[in-house]
């Protein structure tokens, strides 16, 4: 009985400790990003306005909630815009970015890498109409290819693509600029142009109907997927708490379903430094 | 032609104008009352659709600016809008109510609260505000201000309009109202001057039909009704003449006989006294010579002859009476009044339970024969009467000789009479007929419980029914 009460104190001491520490991390938590309150998530125009809200408003929410912290959803009116308040304004807390532009982020803004989408990598595409001549990149030679933002990963992609396949993207074919992925694929499918470009995901979710009308003649290199990554006035250990619940979304109900509107499996703690292959592509945006 | 005067007010003219004016004009307000009313919701609920579908717009398109935050395209685009001519400020506010662009005339101090409805505006501006939302995310919200004063004008306008259009409505029903209306009741007028006329005996009168309407009919009826009645009231008259002339007859007739009794009682006191008079004088003379010779030598013949002084005494006795009775021979003597206190002191004697006073006043001795008999007979019935009929116990007898007339009044204090009983007797009935012949009126009525005759002779041109 009196080995039995240390031991019983001993478990009592133990978790009001562990209590307490919980209490205190909470706090902290709180203290951390609340005085942020509210943050601004930065989302690049990958699509349009009110896609973007539909795709990435609850998982803005669930990382509110996480962190007891009010988040909001902003963006820009292009690519542009976007890059120069990134770089030059610092104007958003969070950022989901394309990974060229990250790699200008970190450099220009000094944002801090967090979590990157969990999947292998992303590729741009070359599609053409299923019942085109159009049957491989030398084919669209004097043709006319939509492509998203010129300052766009996938154009640049697809642009180096043509040049190691022998094509002046300036010269020897028209390359139409649209504002969107979904708006380069349905050009080419309603014959506005040849061929469209983009980047895969984005076709992956394309409607079936309009996906199997075509066919890809295609693929890039493989890049990085998409950072989130957060500004460095935003203390260590908001950013902390930040990459703590982002990764813990895909372990919890909630969190699935944002990341599945998403179009996402989950995120994954890649390092920065994975980015840095994306220079050449980087070294093409005119930040100013 | 003469109508009986009458209140213009209360013409039949006057209400028909003034009822159908009096309704326009109450219909014809309450109309543009309600067009007034129905064109102010019609123009506020107009303003509210515009206005909500107008922030609507504004609403949904500047999700995208607000989400980008492209201020300037949203600033661009709202310069367009602000263009709308109803529309007086525009005010986008962030998550924040901050404003990011705000156009027109837009509060700089507090922004309004918003208006629910525009006819509940109270400041010519309705203030509505929307949300702005991307997908279900809140990005802030859109004020916007809608100026009333072109509703306000079009309001203004329908309302003169339709004011113009009631007054125009009422100045014409006025003029058709008043043209109907002076026609019919003209018409009408007509008719009613051709009554008063008929009214007043003139049964020429014909109005004109005209047209064969109701009062056309009515025209055509009343003619036929007037030429009905004027030939009943022609015959009525010839009846009545008939009648009129047959009543003056048994007058006349009446009035002769009176006189021819009159006459025929004069005529036989007269007699009665010549004749009979100077016998029973005569009589009495020689029975008073027999009485006395005889006296104190033959008592029988003394007897005898103080039996036939006796017997002839009272036979003038009931001569004298009856001489009186027919003609009193003081009326011609002494005139009126001594032979009506004689008469009344007799009969008096006769009917001691009943006391009966004469006040005479005024000039009584110079009313001539006809008037004197007349009375004199009249006082002599009535007292007859009250010895028959009365039971009175004071009979008070005025008669009151003024300049132009004669006036008499009996009256008894008895069981009297209801003055609406038919007048059966013949004693009254002779008392009226005396008095209508000397153009005189007759009356009857009560005195208190008592019966009460009155009596007016005329004095001045005293013509009455000559026999």
């Amino acid at each position: 009985m009196l080995k039995v009460i240390p031991f019983t104190r001993t478990c009592i001491a133990c978790s009001l400790l562990v209590v307490g520490l919980v209490n205190a991390a909470v706090d902290d938590e709180d203290a951390s990003c609340g005085r942020f309150a509210p943050l601004t998530f930065g989302f690049l125009p990958l699509v349009s306005s009110e896609k973007l809200v539909q795709r990435f408003a609850p998982l803005v929410h669930h990382l509110s909630t996480a962190l007891n912290t009010a988040i909001r959803i902003e963006t820009a009116p292009d690519f542009d815009a976007f890059i120069r308040r990134t770089n030059n304004a610092r104007r958003y807390d969070l950022l989901f970015t394309a990974p060229h532009l990250f790699y200008l982020a970190r450099q220009k803004a000094d944002y801090h890498f967090l979590v990157s989408v969990d999947a292998p990598g992303m590729s741009a595409i070359i599609v053409a109409p299923q019942q085109s001549r159009i049957n491989t990149i030398r084919d669209l030679a004097g043709r006319k290819l939509a492509t998203v933002d010129p300052m766009s990963l996938a154009t640049l992609l697809v642009r180096k693509q043509l040049e190691e396949n022998g094509l002046d993207p300036d010269t020897d074919l028209t390359l139409v600029s649209t504002p969107s992925h979904n708006a380069s694929l349905l050009s080419s499918y309603y014959g506005a142009t040849d061929a469209s470009s983009l980047m895969t995901p984005p076709f992956k979710v394309a409607s079936p109907r309009v996906r199997e009308s075509m066919k890809i003649i295609s693929v890039t290199e493989k890049t990085p997927h998409m950072p989130i990554s957060a500004g460095s006035w935003i203390d260590a250990g908001c950013r902390a708490d930040m990459k703590t619940a982002l990764l813990a979304m895909s372990s919890t109900a909630a969190g699935r379903d944002a990341l599945h509107e998403a179009g996402f499996k989950g995120f994954a703690p890649t390092s920065p430094e994975r980015y840095d292959s994306l220079i050449w592509a980087a070294e093409q945006i005119d930040t100013e | 032609m003469k109508h009986a005067p009458f209140s213009f007010y209360f013409s039949l003219r006057f209400r028909l104008i003034a009822g159908v004016v009096v309704i326009e004009i109450v219909m014809l307000s309450l109309l543009v009352w309600s067009n007034i009313t129905i064109i102010h919701t019609t123009h506020a609920d107009r303003l509210q659709d515009t206005a909500n579908s107008l922030i609507e717009q504004i609403a949904d398109t500047s999700g995208s600016y607000m989400f980008e935050v492209d201020y300037a395209s949203l600033h661009d685009y709202l310069n367009k809008v602000i263009k709308h001519k109803e529309l007086s400020y525009v005010v986008v506010l962030d998550r924040d109510e901050n404003p990011v662009v705000s156009l027109g005339n837009a509060p700089t101090e507090q922004w309004p609260t918003v208006d629910l409805h525009p006819s509940e505006v109270d400041d010519a501006v309705f203030n509505t505000s929307r949300s702005i939302h991307v997908s279900v995310e809140p990005m802030g919200r859109v004020l916007a201000g809608f100026s009333l004063a072109q509703m306000e004008s079009a309001i203004h306008k329908a309302r003169v309009r339709g004011i113009v259009i009631a007054v125009s409505e009422i100045f014409l029903t006025v003029l058709a109202t008043v043209l109907i209306g002076l026609h019919l009741t003209r018409r009408l007028g007509v008719l009613a001057d051709a009554a008063g006329s008929v009214g007043a005996g003139d049964y020429s009168v014909i109005v004109p039909t005209e047209t064969a309407d109701e009062v056309g009919k009515t025209a055509a009826a009343f003619n036929r009704m007037v030429g009905e009645v004027s030939s009943r009231t022609r015959l009525l008259e010839r009846e009545e003449e008939k009648s009129r002339k047959l009543l003056a007859e048994n007058r006349r007739l009446v009035h002769a006989s009176l006189e021819v009794q009159e006459e025929e009682r004069k005529h036989l006191a007269r007699e009665l006294h010549d004749e009979l008079g100077q016998c029973i004088t005569a009589i009495q003379a020689d029975a008073e010579s027999i009485r006395d010779i005889s006296a104190g030598h033959d008592q029988r013949t003394e007897a005898s002859a103080g039996a036939i002084l006796e017997v002839s005494s009272r036979i003038y006795d009931v001569v004298h009476s009856m001489m009186t009775r027919l003609r009193p021979g003081i009326l011609d003597n002494l005139g009126l009044v001594a032979a009506l206190k004689d008469d009344i002191s007799v009969w008096m004697q006769r009917n001691p339970q009943t006391t009966c006073r004469l006040n005479t006043t005024g000039q009584l001795d110079k009313l001539g024969e006809r008037i004197n008999i007349a009375v004199y007979r009249i006082i002599q019935e009535c007292l007859t009467n009250v010895t028959k009929h009365a039971d009175a116990g004071n009979v008070t007898i005025d008669l009151t000789g003024e300049i132009d007339r004669l006036l008499l009044r009996i009256e008894d204090d008895g069981s009297g009479m209801p003055v609406t009983a038919p007048i059966g007797g013949l004693g009254l009935i002779g008392m009226r007929e005396r008095v209508e012949a000397l153009s005189g009126v007759f009356r009857t009525g009560m005195a208190g419980k008592g019966f009460l005759i009155e009596i007016t002779i005329p004095l001045q041109g005293r013509t009455g029914v000559q026999v």
